[in-house]
């Protein structure tokens, strides 16, 4: 896990969040999903979990748990940029598998799916790319999302395109697809 | 302001109903998910900004999603005392005309999908207005017809935002009622009378559920709302929650006084944020009017809601993890009893039930159980959302009564696959259900015929697979899913699941054997039987039920090695090798040709097809339709290189080196005799191979000459004499033995060939005509199509008169025309369908229209018609309408009863062909119902030893290049038995070539050959196709994209 001190999320922060959701079901789910979301890199990093411990007299080992079972959490500082593939039925029944493989193009990226991983970064930490399950938008299969905007009905002309866009750190701001 | 009593809640009522019905014109943007994923967004701003600008009365509302995903966006559009009106597939250009329009009190006309004169929101009823009948109305179109919107009956048609509109159509009053009028147990009872199950997918009685949490006495109890919907390829919940996310919270606050429960909690994925934010604003709205919190509707009962959203984890879905989830641990499932209603979360009471279950609530205790138990089945009532996707036209959310058809979903409201393939199978239930192939589509949707079936209803995902998707690939992909969400808690689930992977990627790497499908049943059983939670109980459906319906794909990828949808990469070079029914390595002559070795491209595919020049020019071209070119411009011509680089071999005379060195490889006589009766495609194919094998082949036929329909059916304007019978001449120099003018059977019989030989192979064709039993079917002037193709082979000039009528639609019949057309009648060709479901050559039918055939759709014969001398002079034909689409994804022709007459002097008859093996059955060979040689699918024998079939005679009409296909694989297994050694690779040979991929794409777009010009065709048989120019080869080759190649490793240099 990265000790960088630049990336860590604010104490305070940290206890405004456990206040806030305190008392409430799902309380700690909640607020280790709104602690990653408070990091830059949209991690968990080790402080912020000890803090959140020691806060909240849950035991590291536990919050350990929820943190590697749960695929949304992160132990791993994110990219920049995240373009995310479904992999959902409807988008694989579609052809999504050959979009992931089109994002084969990032040196690494083969090797890391191919070895069973479900997420790689660039080496400098520019993009991620990420498969989710689904994201429910199956009729307009397949999908693809870019930093939290969905496209629909994706061709490999146009992940390149949203692929290449990210590369040049977002230069198009209001990408327009065909 | 908080409603306490009755007067409040009519209050809003009627104010809201203003909202819902006001008296100036208001457009609605549809909003959802998938809207907004098509521009909605966009579009609404574009709409406020004009608004604004113009400073029009016009209001602007954000609402939910309508159903129909593929038409997105949809926006309604509302003028007093018109219908509602939805337009669909809106741009921003269309902004400013459908705005001008309401301006001058005009309903916009273009891009209307329907109208809406009146609607039931089940809890109240709405007039728009009358009028506008040339839209249709909602349920006229297929995609609503055989709907019924009970649980989405607010969707896309109220704003989402406001519960002042919910209120509106008759929302809350149903909780008004149950607080202030019926007892919790009477509530209860009201739900058991209904029938209502579980739309989670387990289908288990609401009632029954709920009361077994009421009976239990505790200071707190919760009741949950499962929305994780994990279920990939479904989306019903997040739209019910999008588009109208008050009806879950009335459902739950009813559910939650007849349970006696305080607290409620919304489990929602994190992958749904739009949902999220809505459900939160509800809430919240819901609460300052009093209908959430303490003292609901001044009535003394406290229930308050939270949300907690989840963290990617699909076991999460499964009832005891969502609550360990919630009470945040790890999700892992854990052994039921005790269940959730005696000790849920946190230890307390828990009743969990998923969204749509909530949803039905409030209208059952608005109408009541006995109404609701009126639609649907006895055991299943009411109805259920299903997410339509995959390759189906017509994705979205469809509601229909329990019990439907598949085929109503899928052919009525999907219209089938909405391209040119077949639709294969549905799947249904998600990663826990099963795939249901196309046979059982008459199948109705409910609990109990879905797992008679060995599949589960499931959420309601259903994904539609079209003859591209490969099965085995398919439960390679749920089981992928399935064991990296396992939680791996018990062992049948871990272990079990984590092995079918291992076995099924031995499938699709060509690696596996015949007990590995052994294994998967068996561990299938397994794992279902002895798994912790539903999870692994039901993860091994999908591969069950794909080894129960597509057992045949299995197979094929175990024997055979191949997949034929091209998916599984390791078992083909390139989509158009894998395609081509002989499996010609394309790249590689491509290459070949492109580095100007014209001698190695001709060898290369020499040894892949014994007649190139003669497929090159009448194949259907299986390998365009898969080509992965297509998607920059258009397909690579494969089939028209190949047929340059043997027709430029053969004009050069540098044909005989390679001809001279196939012939000296030639493997040492084995002195097995056999014989082959048929010299067609087929038994040319199957004898150019077993003879370069050492084997001592002859071929019988009936006719006078080899070639079968190549030469006796299909015309020389196609396919001129001299190639094909070059390319048959080389087949003789190889050693194969013709004896022609024998039928066996007849001249020579089938007992003697046995006796004779030690393997005999069947290849005798599909040439009997399949009769039209129509009146006057037998009169003078009614010609069978193939008796006319053969005559002119024959060069004999058949009697026929000034105008042809050709009832048919397939290569024979195409075929027939252009060659009457050459005899100088004029010709009309007949079919009952439509021109896009016409199985001939898609260039035939081009190239006939050109020289002058005419052609009628939808018309069918009904009877020929007689002059004084018993001749044809006429037909009869009725005009046929396009009905729904049918099980085959062809629109059913059927019947309008309008008649008309063609004159005509001649019918010639070509609507398709039979085989007929009467022959081979008297000797004791099985035949299948239809008339074709029943053999094992992988060995070719029949059911006597020693005789094989191939060809058309097991597959009914094909395509010459299928039957060879089918000879060239039986020539192999074959030798195997012959010989007990594989030696079948031993015919073929590498090539030198580079294997460099061009990083941009090359040639330009696609080049066509020149053909010869109208004038010239007129009264001849001459051919029409010219070929390729050199440059325009070696053009055409550099478009190929290498798809082959897989990886290139650069070297460093050192």
């Amino acid at each position: 896990m990265d000790t960088n001190a630049e990336i860590l999320v604010d104490k305070r922060t940290i206890d405004e969040i456990i206040s806030r959701n305190a008392g409430k079901p799902g309380m700690l789910l909640t607020s280790m999903e709104e602690i990653q979301e408070a990091n830059e890199y949209k991690f968990l990093d080790q402080q912020s979990m000890e803090h959140l411990s020691y806060r909240t007299k849950v035991p590291l080992s536990q919050i350990y748990s929820v943190a590697t079972f749960y695929s949304f959490f992160n132990l791993k500082p994110q990219g920049k940029h995240t373009i995310i593939v479904c992999r959902g039925t409807a988008c694989h029944t579609k052809g999504s598998k050959v979009l992931l493989e089109d994002l084969n193009i990032l040196p690494g990226c083969k090797d890391a799916f191919d070895n069973g991983e479900t997420s790689f970064t660039t080496e400098d930490r520019q993009i991620t790319v990420k498969t989710v399950a689904c994201f429910g938008q199956c009729a307009l299969a397949p999908v693809v999302a870019v930093d939290g905007m969905i496209y629909s009905n994706v061709t490999s002309e146009m992940i390149l395109k949203l692929l290449q866009n990210l590369r040049e750190d977002k230069k198009d701001e209001n990408i327009k697809l065909c | 302001m908080r409603i306490s009593n009755y007067a409040d809640l009519e209050e809003i009522r009627l104010k809201a109903a203003t909202k819902i019905l006001p008296d100036k014109p208001y457009i609605a943007v549809g909003m959802g998910t998938c809207g907004i994923g098509r521009g909605a967004e966009v579009l609404y701003d574009s709409f406020q900004r004009i608004i604004n600008e113009r400073k029009l009365d016009i209001i602007l509302k954000k609402t939910g999603c309508f159903g129909f995903c593929a038409e997105e966006p949809l926006v309604n559009i509302y003028i007093p005392g018109k219908p509602l009106v939805i337009l669909h597939r809106l741009a921003e250009v269309d902004v400013i005309p459908v705005v001008s329009a309401i301006q001058k009190g005009l309903m916009p006309f273009r891009n209307v999908l329907c109208r809406i004169e009146d609607w039931d929101f089940i809890t109240g009823k709405f007039e728009f207005g009358k009028g506008l009948t040339e839209h249709p109305l909602w349920n006229e179109i297929p995609f609503f017809k055989w709907q019924k919107k009970i649980v989405l009956r607010n969707c896309g048609l109220i704003v989402p935002d406001d519960i002042e509109e919910y209120i509106g159509v008759g929302g809350y009053f149903p909780l008004y009622s149950v607080l202030t009028g019926k007892s919790p147990q009477e509530v209860i009872d009201e739900v058991k009378l209904s029938k209502l199950r579980g739309r989670g997918g387990a289908g288990f009685p609401t009632g029954q559920k709920w009361e077994l949490m009421a009976k239990v006495k505790a200071d707190q109890k919760y009741v949950i709302c499962n929305a994780d919907e994990g279920d990939p390829g479904a989306f019903m919940n997040r739209n019910e929650i999008e588009s109208d996310p008050f009806m879950l919270l009335e459902g739950m606050t009813i559910g939650a006084y007849a349970m006696d429960a305080s607290k409620g909690v919304v489990y929602i994925r994190a992958e749904y944020p739009l949902a999220v934010r809505r459900l939160k604003g509800a809430i919240e709205q819901a609460k300052s009017l009093g209908l959430l919190g303490e003292n609901i509707l001044g009535s003394g009962f406290n229930f308050d809601i939270d949300i907690v959203e989840g963290a990617g984890a699909f076991v999460c879905g499964e009832e005891t993890a969502l609550i360990k989830s919630i009470e945040g641990k790890a999700g892992r499932p854990v052994p039921r009893p005790p269940y959730p209603a005696v000790k849920g979360l946190f230890d307390y009471p828990t009743n969990i039930n998923n969204v749509e279950t909530w949803c039905n609530i409030p209208v059952v205790m608005s109408k009541g159980a006995s109404w609701f138990t009126e639609t649907g089945t006895d055991k299943s009532a009411g109805t259920k959302v299903f997410s339509l996707v995959g390759k189906v036209k017509n994705t979205g959310l469809v509601e229909l009564p329990l019990g439907s058809t598949l085929e109503t979903i899928v052919f009525r409201i999907g219209e089938g696959s909405g391209s040119q393939k077949r639709v294969k199978a549905v799947q249904t239930g998600g990663p826990s259900g099963g795939c249901i192939p196309v046979d059982y589509m008459k199948t109705p949707v409910d609990y109990e015929s879905l797992n008679a079936l060995g599949a589960i209803m499931g959420s309601g995902g259903m994904v539609v697979m079209d003859q591209d998707n490969c099965m085995v690939d398919v439960a390679r992909y749920f089981t992928e899913f399935s064991n990296s969400e396992s939680c791996g808690k018990c062992t049948p689930c871990r272990e079990g699941l984590a092995q079918t992977l291992e076995i099924i990627k031995k499938f699709t790497s060509g690696k596996a054997q015949e007990e590995d499908i052994k294994t998967l049943e068996e561990l299938g059983q397994v794992i279902k039987a002895t798994a912790l939670c539903g999870l692994g109980q039901t993860a091994p459906n999908p591969v069950l039920t794909t080894l129960r319906y597509f057992r045949d794909e299995y197979d094929h990828h175990m024997i055979e090695k191949k997949c034929e949808p091209g998916i599984c990469q390791d078992l083909f070079t390139a989509l158009c090798e894998n395609s081509c029914p002989m499996h010609m390595n394309i790249p590689r002559y491509l290459q070949l040709l492109k580095e100007n070795k014209l001698e190695d491209a001709f060898e290369s595919s020499l040894r892949d097809n014994p007649l190139p020049s003669t497929i090159g020019r009448i194949c259907h071209f299986h390998c365009q339709m898969k080509c992965r070119r297509e998607g920059i411009d258009a397909p690579v011509s494969q089939g028209e290189i190949h047929r340059y680089i043997s027709d430029t071999v053969y004009a050069k005379e540098s044909y005989r080196k390679i001809y001279d060195r196939l012939i000296s490889e030639k493997m040492p006589p084995t002195h097995k005799k056999i014989a082959i009766v048929g010299g067609g495609p087929a038994g040319l194919t199957a004898a150019y191979y077993l003879v370069r094998l050492g084997h001592d082949v002859t071929i019988y036929d009936s006719e006078s000459e080899a070639g079968g329909i190549l030469r006796w059916g299909i015309p020389k304007y196609r396919l001129p004499l001299d190639i094909l019978q070059r390319e048959i001449d080389f087949i003789k120099e190889l050693g194969v033995k013709f004896v022609m003018n024998t039928c066996v059977g007849k001249d020579i019989s089938l007992e003697q060939l046995e006796h004779d030989n030690h393997v005999v192979i069947l290849a005798v064709g599909a040439q009997k005509d399949t009769e039209l039993q129509i009146p006057g079917c037998n009169l003078n002037g009614v010609i069978s199509g193939m008796d006319f193709l053969k005559e002119i082979a024959h060069e004999k000039k058949p009697e026929i008169g000034h105008h042809v009528v050709i009832v048919g639609a397939g290569n024979v019949a195409i075929d027939a025309a252009r060659t009457a057309l050459r005899l100088g009648s004029e010709v009309t060709v007949v079919y009952r369908r439509l021109k896009a479901d016409m199985p001939a050559n898609k260039d035939e039918i081009k190239e006939a229209e050109n020289e002058g055939v005419n052609f009628l759709f939808l018309c069918n014969p009904e009877e020929i018609l007689a002059d004084a001398n018993d001749k044809v002079r006429g037909v009869r034909l009725m005009k046929m309408a396009c009905g729904e689409v049918d099980l085959s994804n062809r629109r059913k022709p059927v019947p309008t009863g309008e008649f008309f007459t063609l004159d005509c002097d001649n019918v010639i008859m070509a609507i398709g062909e039979e085989v007929d093996a009467e022959f081979a059955k008297e000797y004791g060979i099985n035949l299948k119902s239809n008339g074709n040689i029943l053999v094992d699918h992988f060995t070719h024998e029949t059911n006597h030893p020693k005789f094989y079939a191939i060809g058309d005679a097991i597959t009914g009409p094909a395509t010459a290049a299928e039957a060879m296909g089918i000879a060239k694989k039986a020539a192999e297994v074959i030798d195997l038995k012959l010989m007990d050694k594989n030696r079948f690779h031993k015919l073929f040979r590498e090539f030198e070539y580079s294997n460099e991929v061009p990083l941009k794409p090359e040639g330009g777009n696609r080049h066509y050959s020149v053909k010869l010009p109208l004038e010239e065709r007129i009264g001849n048989f001459k051919e029409i196709s010219l070929g390729y120019t050199p440059a325009q080869a070696y053009a055409e080759a550099a478009r190929c994209l290498r798809c082959d190649v897989r990886t290139t490793v650069k070297r460093e240099e050192e």
